[in-house]
């Protein structure tokens, strides 16, 4: 019973290492954390954010080189001032936003986009042959979706009244972080990184240690995910596949499954199913807690990406840990703006309204600007053969979050009691039942070339129909 | 129904009792307190503070938009308030 308790107090002791208070002293004594102050640390990240962005031109340049004639090294290096000129005009509308015109300032964020689009019309309008600029423009509306939802924040700063003041520095670090990412903007915007950001050399070591646990964290989900291919997937391109002797469980995945590529006993189906949403977890995980690892280094000590979702006990919970930024962004531009100013006399008519605006429209939007490539390349098959199932995906999704707010409405306020067994038994019961939505639906979002309506029919063979 | 700061405060909290989270029962609360990040709340109660400021103070977000660091600890709701109250 000691040692038990002597290992979760180690075990909490590594997990905590942020708190630590000898550590955190031992680090803020160090001379680089003193040296290191909130401006030399930006003044850090905007260097590496106009590397990143040239970077990032170049990597999205790659794939165009077999569409577009023109395809020389000018290309980029046309587009590299424009896209940072645009982001510059985006800039100083956030800072000078009273100053806009007004129906700019009524929708700030529907004017942003309308940029894009007007870009992508130009696009499908102008015939392939017309040269260099139709290469620069099209490698501009390609790097606009990373973009776009990072200027949205910094149009937020504006609309709020936070951007004044703000130099163009204290915005580009984020818009082209060195972190990475997605087209979700890890840590948000500026609002959100400046409350976070850490003052004093305490603070910055308490971020710094944080930053290190992630980075840890992220190694750890990492090893998980080489476990998982080898000893549950058996897959042949893992390293430890061999080192075991392919003596690997050898679940077949989802995707091969749902396809017919492999025959798989009922049971074996449903541990596939179960796999993946673990497997999918993992990898947000890993990568999430790389970026905020970073970005804490770098003095930031903001929320985690990706919080201990498969322990969460109802669908908003789960949609809320596992992929943070991507909710907050599609609460803060989808769902706020639609509460606000939907139904706002009915108020579960409002909801409703709000969840599908994030969960159904804004996330269909966001995949669609992600779905880049072929959307500027006007490959509609290829475009609907990833959105198409997605839009049940979501339909699916959004249901699920809507009742499930329903229901923590309803426990809102009570103080929660009762036995410790029986209480246990039911957070199991609530935890597989998360599990299993997500695990169900995840079947219109795997990468595969079935219809919506075969992913129906493999649905109903999972319950023996 | 809204009277200077420490009446509204003590308003708000009592609503705030209302939409707590089942295991985290509000007991003291400073104004700097932030509601979601401690635990005291979950992000989506913030609709519920939404539709109390709409509710008690006639407050509307159409224009202004809903600014989530505006809703984040008491001392931050009861400043919109007050910034409403002289808009």
């Amino acid at each position: 019973m000691m040692k038990v308790k002597s290992c979760r107090d180690a075990v909490r002791a590594i997990s905590q290492l942020h708190e630590n208070e000898k550590l955190l002293a031992w680090v803020q004594s160090r001379r680089m954390v003193a040296w290191l102050t909130p401006i030399r640390r930006r003044q850090a990240l905007f260097l590496g954010a106009l590397l990143a962005g040239m970077m990032g031109l170049l990597h999205r340049h790659a794939p165009w080189r077999d569409y577009l004639t023109a395809t020389t090294w000018l290309a980029p290096a046309a587009a590299m001032p424009l896209l940072l000129g645009l982001v510059y005009l985006c800039y100083l509308s956030a800072t000078h936003f009273r100053r806009l015109p007004a129906p700019v300032r009524r929708r700030p964020q529907l004017s942003l986009h309308m940029v894009f689009w007007l870009m992508v019309a130009a696009i499908w309008m102008t015939p392939e042959e017309a040269g260099l600029w139709r290469t620069v423009l099209a490698l501009i509306a390609l790097s606009l979706p990373y973009l776009l939802w990072r200027c949205g924040y910094m149009l937020m700063s504006g609309q709020r009244g936070r951007a004044a003041g703000t130099s163009f520095r204290d915005h580009l670090f984020y818009l082209w972080p060195i972190w990475g990412g997605t087209n979700t903007p890890a840590g948000k915007g500026w609002d959100y990184l400046s409350q976070c950001e850490a003052q004093s050399a305490q603070a910055y070591a308490r971020s710094g240690l944080a930053g290190i646990k992630l980075l840890i964290l992220s190694g750890l989900w990492e090893l998980s995910l080489l476990l998982l291919g080898g000893l549950v997937y058996a897959d042949a391109k893992n390293s430890l596949t061999a080192l075991v002797g392919g003596y690997g469980l050898g679940i077949p995945r989802l995707k091969r499954i749902a396809n017919g590529e492999v025959a798989a006993s009922w049971l074996t189906t449903w541990a596939s199913l179960y796999f993946e949403l673990v497997w999918d977890t993992l990898i947000i995980a890993a990568r999430g807690h790389q970026w905020i690892g970073v970005l804490r280094l770098f003095g930031f000590n903001v929320f985690r990406n990706t919080y201990k979702p498969l322990l969460a006990e109802s669908i908003i919970d789960f949609w809320n840990r596992y992929y943070y930024y991507f909710k907050e962004l599609l609460v803060e531009f989808f769902f706020f703006p639609t509460y606000a100013r939907c139904f706002r006399k009915s108020l579960r008519l409002r909801m409703l309204a709000a969840v599908f605006a994030a969960a159904f429209v804004g996330n269909m939007y966001y995949h669609l600007l992600q779905a880049k490539n072929d959307l500027i390349a006007g490959q509609w098959a290829e475009l609907w053969g990833h959105l198409g199932p997605r839009l049940f995906y979501c339909a699916l999704l959004s249901l699920g979050i809507y009742f499930s707010m329903l229901r923590q409405q309803k426990q809102r306020g009570k103080v929660g009691a009762g036995k410790a067994g029986m209480a246990d038994f039911r957070k199991l019961r609530r935890i597989a039942g998360v599990w299993t939505f997500f695990s169900l639906i995840n079947l219109w979002d795997i990468r595969s070339s079935l219809t919506i309506l075969g992913r129906a029919r493999f649905l109903f063979s999972l319950f023996g129909f | 129904m809204a009277g200077d700061r420490p009446q509204r405060k003590a308003d708000l909290i009592q609503f705030l009792r209302t939409i707590q989270r089942p295991d985290r029962p509000i007991e003291e609360i400073d104004e700097d307190q932030r509601l979601v990040e401690s635990g005291l709340i979950d992000s989506l109660a913030l609709l519920q503070i939404v539709l109390y400021l709409e509710q008690t103070y006639d407050m509307d977000f159409r224009e202004t938009g809903v600014d989530p660091a505006a809703l984040s600890a008491v001392g931050a709701i009861l400043d919109l308030i007050e910034r409403s109250k002289t808009a």
